[in-house]
């Protein structure tokens, strides 16, 4: 009886239980669905009348606002769940009171503050673009949100819609060919091609974003010493958004040039242009070209080079560009120890991959031969000693001692005695008394073979032999001593 | 170093100091070429490169390199002199040199090993296995001094021998060097170290003086001999003392 008293107990409670939990889901449901409809509802309710297009409410200025709402926009935008009381307060299906506003501007401000309710100002302050905004506002001028976000179709402000009014407002003036001057009495013209911004990297940025302190508000006076200068001062612009870039530019040639004062040192827009700025990575040949601007005579001679030839004749993009050894921005001194010993590395990039230079029947063991010789294997412990700052007195042939760095020539199918004459001078350019056999010391980056380095090759094989037979035979005369001695024993 | 008595009837001397020396000069040597050698050639491996640092980089791995090997050449050199001098004009029994009696030795120690016949075989002041060794270290070292300055002095070399003489005779400085090294650490630290007949240690080389019965059992026919001196020594003293007694 008891246990049967039990089962009934907890049959009762598992019945509450349920019985509880499932109106509760249900009323959720129906709460929802409520709300949805009462959403609706109202929805419906004041389209009613605002559905009508064409349809304005006038103030006593004569200016006027459409009070059309667009239902199917309104669904779309960001704020299509909330009904049209919870941003319009003082208007219900009871209640529709006649405001009296003076004009239109007076009636946008009020809406404004609307948004206020639910945007804070903290979160909208932490957009920078509405920073100038504030200033504005600051200064008793009116800030309308709808102005850029609409209202009812309510949006994040596509990139574009506002730099396209921004510059157009700049390009009231900067269409003009007027110039600027500076203290030097150089002149530079101020027209902006718009075509050039829409079809540049920036074609979403407004003028003020890089321009920072010029906008329709403000448009500080500056002076420069020189076009040179002002171009100079253009890099902090850049660094604003680009950081990474800039910071490995402050490590680079160029970066400590300036900083010694040498003007004519590139900067940011030297290379990636202004207005029509790319950021110049798949155009191969335009960075070359980049480069050549100052560098024209090193372009030459890359021009007549292996690479070059290819780059220019073929447009081979298996090449590498100027940017390819010397890096895009963090560009080094090519002359520093550094740079020096990393360039078999560098080669090595290339020359040690079958999927780049198999195709043209080169020797992917060039890098590894080389290491593994006198001058890469001193190479690479004098790297490993790199703590020390040890350097000796030469530093030790690299790839480019040799085979020369911007006037590289293929040695496939080249006159072998040729190759041993370039290769002798190089040679003695260290090894002063260096004589016509020394070359020869050197086997060509091949693994020593039959017909390539017999010498070396019967050494090899006879080593590869001996060996292993004399430590076998010493090992199994080892093993027999003392056999025989526990045999003794 | 002379931890066994002279005087022990026991004990007989086998190697004078000058030997005494030259054995030490050589395993300094031969240790200092062999890290500072084997570090360059295995430069890819962790120890080699911790090796190089402490010694200060590769230059100065080099340079000890180089001067061990000036040394070594010098060794060397004084010891083919000295023996030379000392077969022509101190009429030294040339000892070292290999003779037909080796080969029949090795036979016959083969033999003894595997069974065929009771006793090994009777070897005199150097077994065929030292004999081994020696003509071993000797050969490999010179072959290992005329490579070590064709490496050293590339250009100099080149004038007067074709460019593959450079690496041809790194192939054979590195592996000569290997197959001493090899052969050095198997075969004589067995025989000196590990061999069940001298282990723990085989001091003889360091004192000069070896054990009357491992003499018996390693060089019975140089026991024999240098009784048989002893004997005629111990006749011409008594000679000389009757001929003062008549005097």
């Amino acid at each position: 009886m008891r246990y049967f008293g039990r089962v009934i107990t907890w049959c009762l409670i598992l019945l509450c239980i349920i019985l509880f939990a499932r109106p509760s889901e249900s009323s959720m449901n129906e709460r929802a669905n409520i709300k949805d409809g009462e959403s609706d509802e109202e929805k419906k309710y004041c389209l009613n009348c605002h559905r009508k297009t064409g349809s304005i409410k006038k103030f006593p200025d004569g200016s006027s606002v459409s009070i059309y709402v667009d239902a199917s926009l309104f669904d779309k935008s960001v704020h299509r769940t909330l009904k049209c009381t919870s941003c319009h307060k003082e208007f219900s299906d009871k209640r529709h009171p006649n405001r009296g506003f003076r004009n239109r501007l007076q009636y946008e401000i009020k809406e404004s503050h609307i948004c206020l309710d639910c945007h804070s100002k903290e979160t909208i302050k932490a957009v920078p673009i509405h920073e100038s905004l504030f200033k504005k506002e600051a200064a008793g001028k009116a800030v309308i949100c709808t102005n850029c976000h609409k209202a009812h179709e309510v949006g994040h402000v596509k990139a574009g819609s506002i730099a396209t009014s921004e510059e157009k407002y700049c390009l009231t003036c900067h269409a003009k060919n007027d110039r600027m001057f500076f203290k030097n009495k150089q002149s530079k013209s101020i027209h902006v091609n718009s075509m050039e911004i829409r079809n540049s990297s920036h074609k979403n940025i407004g003028c003020s974003d890089c321009h920072v302190g010029y906008s329709a508000e403000e448009h500080q006076r500056r002076i420069f010493r020189s076009e040179r200068e002002y171009r100079l001062s253009s890099s902090a612009i850049c660094r604003r958004c680009h950081f990474d870039k800039y910071s490995k530019v402050s490590e680079s040639i160029h970066h400590s040039m300036l900083s010694i004062g040498k003007q004519n040192a590139p900067t940011c827009v030297d290379c990636h242009g202004g207005h029509a700025v790319s950021s110049l990575g798949n155009d191969r040949l335009s960075v070359v070209q980049k480069c050549q601007a100052c560098h024209g005579n090193i372009y030459d001679v890359y021009a007549r080079s292996v690479h070059g030839s290819a780059l220019f004749n073929e447009n081979n993009r298996d090449v590498p560009t100027c940017i390819d050894c010397h890096s895009s921005h963090s560009i080094k001194d090519p002359f520093s120890p550094d740079f020096h010993d990393y360039i078999p590395e560098m080669c090595s990039s290339c020359h040690s991959n079958q999927a780049v230079v198999g195709k043209y029947g080169l020797s992917t063991d060039v890098v590894k031969t080389y290491l593994s010789d006198f001058h890469g294997v001193t190479l690479s412990l004098y790297r490993k000693d790199a703590q020390r700052r040890y350097r000796p007195i030469r530093p030790i042939a690299v790839c480019t001692d040799c085979h020369g760095t911007h006037d590289i020539a293929g040695v496939m199918g080249a006159d072998k005695n040729v190759v041993k004459k370039n290769l002798l001078k190089r040679c003695q350019s260290c090894h002063n008394n260096a004589s016509e056999n020394f070359p020869d010391a050197w086997l060509s980056h091949y693994k020593p073979n039959i017909k390539t380095a017999t010498m070396v090759f019967i050494v090899e094989q006879f080593y590869k032999i001996m060996l292993p037979l004399m430590v076998a035979g010493v090992l199994f005369q080892v093993i027999l001593d003392i056999w025989r001695y526990f045999l003794n024993r | 170093m002379k931890s066994e008595n002279p005087s022990n009837a026991e004990c007989i001397r086998r190697f004078g100091s000058y030997r005494i020396i030259e054995h030490s000069v050589l395993i300094v040597l031969f240790l200092s070429l062999a890290i500072t050698g084997l570090s360059q050639k295995f430069f890819y491996v962790g120890i080699s490169q911790s090796v190089i640092l402490i010694l200060g980089g590769i230059d100065n791995v080099r340079f000890f390199h180089h001067a061990a090997g000036v040394l070594f050449t010098a060794l060397i050199l004084q010891h083919i002199l000295v023996a030379f001098a000392g077969v022509v004009l101190l009429r030294w029994q040339p000892s070292m040199l290999i003779t037909f009696k080796d080969a029949t030795d090795a036979m016959h120690n083969f033999r003894y090993y595997i069974g065929l016949v009771s006793s090994p075989a009777m070897c005199g002041r150097y077994t065929y296995k030292e004999k081994f060794i020696y003509w071993l270290s000797l050969l490999g070292g010179i072959q290992m001094v005329v490579t070590g300055i064709i490496l050293w002095f590339p250009v100099a070399a080149t004038k007067y021998f074709p460019g593959q003489f450079i690496p041809a005779s790194k192939a054979v400085h590195s592996n000569e060097a290997m197959m001493i090294i090899l052969l050095i650490v198997i075969w004589h630290i067995y025989n000196s170290i590990f061999s069940p007949e001298v282990f723990p240690f085989d001091k003889s080389i360091f004192t000069g003086y070896i054990k009357r019965g491992r003499m018996g059992k390693e060089h019975p026919a140089e026991l024999s001999a240098f009784d048989a001196r002893e004997e005629i020594n111990k006749a011409a003293a008594l000679v000389n003392r009757m001929k003062k007694k008549d005097d």
